[in-house]
C-alpha cells in the first residue's frame, strides 16, 4: 500500500537511499500502489559521489511491500520494508544489481530485467 | 459480457486442458502457465510454444549476434534454466535480434497450431523493445538478453550469473541464522543442568 508521501527504501546500487512516492503511474484514480507498480518518486537521501542526487525526480518499480501479497494458490508474501528499484523512462534499471528477495510477480508484469539482476526470487 | 466467454469456452471444449482452467486465465497468464507446466515435469509440454536452446543459438548465429554466451543457471535459480547473453552492434541490431527470435517463435507456433490444432499461441514475452539498449526475451526456460556493448559492460550479467556469489549469499545468511539458534540452544542447556 504505497501512496504519495510514502517513504521507500532503495533495493539497488543506483546511489539513491530513500525515495518518497509522489505519484502512481497508470493507476488512474487508484489510491495505493502494490508490488510491480511504477511510481514517480523524489530522492530524499542519496549516497555521495553517485550520479543520482537528492531531490531528483525519478521513476521506480515497487519490489517489496509491508502489505501482504496474495497469490492464487493461497500463498501470502509480506516483507519487512517497502522497497523500490530505480528505473529510467525505457524501463532499464539505473543500478546494476538488485538486493534482497524479489517476488515472482515482477516477471509476469514484464520486469524480467529486474528479476534477472536479483539474487533471490520468491 | 457472458456471450464471448461462452463462445470461448465452447471453442475451447475439444482440447483437453480447457475445461480445467477457465479461459480468461489462459489469456492473461500465459507465462505463468508456461512456467508451471515446465516445472510440473513433462518434457513434451516444455517444448510447447517455447523456444529451445538450440533454436535460440541458431537464430542468434543467423542474425550475427556477437559474443553469444549460454549460461546454465538451473542450480542457481529456480525460475529459469538457461541465460543467453548476446551483443548487438547498434540499437537497431539489438532490436533486430529480438525481432528474429519472436519471428522464429511465431513461425513455430503456427506450424504447431496446424499440426495439433492448438487453440492459442504461446509466445515469449519481450521487454525493452522500444529502447534497444537491453532487450529481454523471456520464453520460460530460456531467457535471452540482447544488449549493446555499453549496456553489456555496464550491467556485467556474466559475472552475476557465473560467479555464483549472489545465490550463495542468502544461503550463507541462512547458515549463520542456524548457527545462532544453536548457540541459543547451547546457552539454554546449562540452565537446564542447573535446574
Amino acid at each position: 500500500m504505497i501512496q504519495p508521501q510514502t517513504l521507500l527504501n532503495v533495493a539497488d546500487n543506483s546511489g539513491a537511499r530513500e525515495l518518497m512516492c509522489i505519484r502512481i503511474i497508470g493507476a488512474g484514480n487508484h489510491r495505493y500502489a502494490h508490488i510491480g507498480d511504477v511510481i514517480v518518486a523524489v530522492i530524499k537521501e542519496a549516497v555521495p559521489n553517485m550520479p543520482l542526487e537528492r531531490s531528483e525526480v525519478i521513476r521506480a518499480v515497487i519490489v517489496r511491500t509491508c502489505k501482504e501479497l496474495k497469490r492464487d494458490n493461497g500463498m501470502i508474501i509480506r516483507y519487512d520494508d517497502n522497497a523500490a528499484v530505480v528505473i529510467d523512462q525505457e524501463g532499464n534499471p539505473k543500478g546494476t544489481r538488485v538486493f534482497g528477495a524479489i517476488a515472482q510477480e515482477l516477471r509476469q508484469l514484464n520486469f524480467t530485467k529486474i528479476v534477472s539482476l536479483a539474487p533471490e526470487v520468491l | 459480457m457472458l456471450a464471448p466467454l461462452r463462445s470461448r469456452v465452447l471453442s475451447g471444449a475439444p482440447s483437453p486442458p480447457c475445461p480445467i482452467h477457465p479461459p480468461w486465465r489462459q489469456l492473461g497468464f500465459l507465462l505463468r502457465l508456461a512456467s508451471t507446466s515446465t516445472s510440473s515435469s513433462s518434457s513434451a509440454k516444455e517444448k510447447q510454444g517455447i523456444l529451445d536452446l538450440a533454436e535460440v543459438e541458431k537464430v542468434l548465429s543467423d542474425v550475427k549476434a556477437d559474443d553469444v554466451r549460454v549460461i546454465p543457471v538451473r542450480d542457481q535459480c529456480d525460475w529459469t534454466d538457461y541465460m543467453v547473453i548476446a551483443t548487438g552492434r547498434s540499437t537497431w541490431h539489438v532490436r533486430n535480434i529480438a525481432q528474429a527470435l519472436i519471428h522464429k517463435a511465431v513461425v513455430d507456433e503456427q506450424v504447431k497450431q496446424k499440426q495439433k490444432g492448438a487453440e492459442r499461441m504461446l509466445l515469449p514475452s519481450v521487454e525493452g523493445h522500444g529502447g534497444g539498449k537491453w532487450v529481454v526475451i523471456d520464453s520460460g526456460t530460456v531467457i535471452v538478453h540482447a544488449l549493446d556493448e555499453k549496456a553489456r559492460a555496464y550491467y556485467n550479467l556474466e559475472s552475476l550469473w557465473t560467479a555464483e556469489i549472489s545465490p550463495k549469499g542468502p544461503n550463507q545468511d541462512l547458515e549463520k541464522a542456524i548457527v545462532k539458534t544453536r548457540r541459543r540452544n547451547n546457552s539454554k542447556k546449562p540452565m537446564k543442568s542447573v535446574q
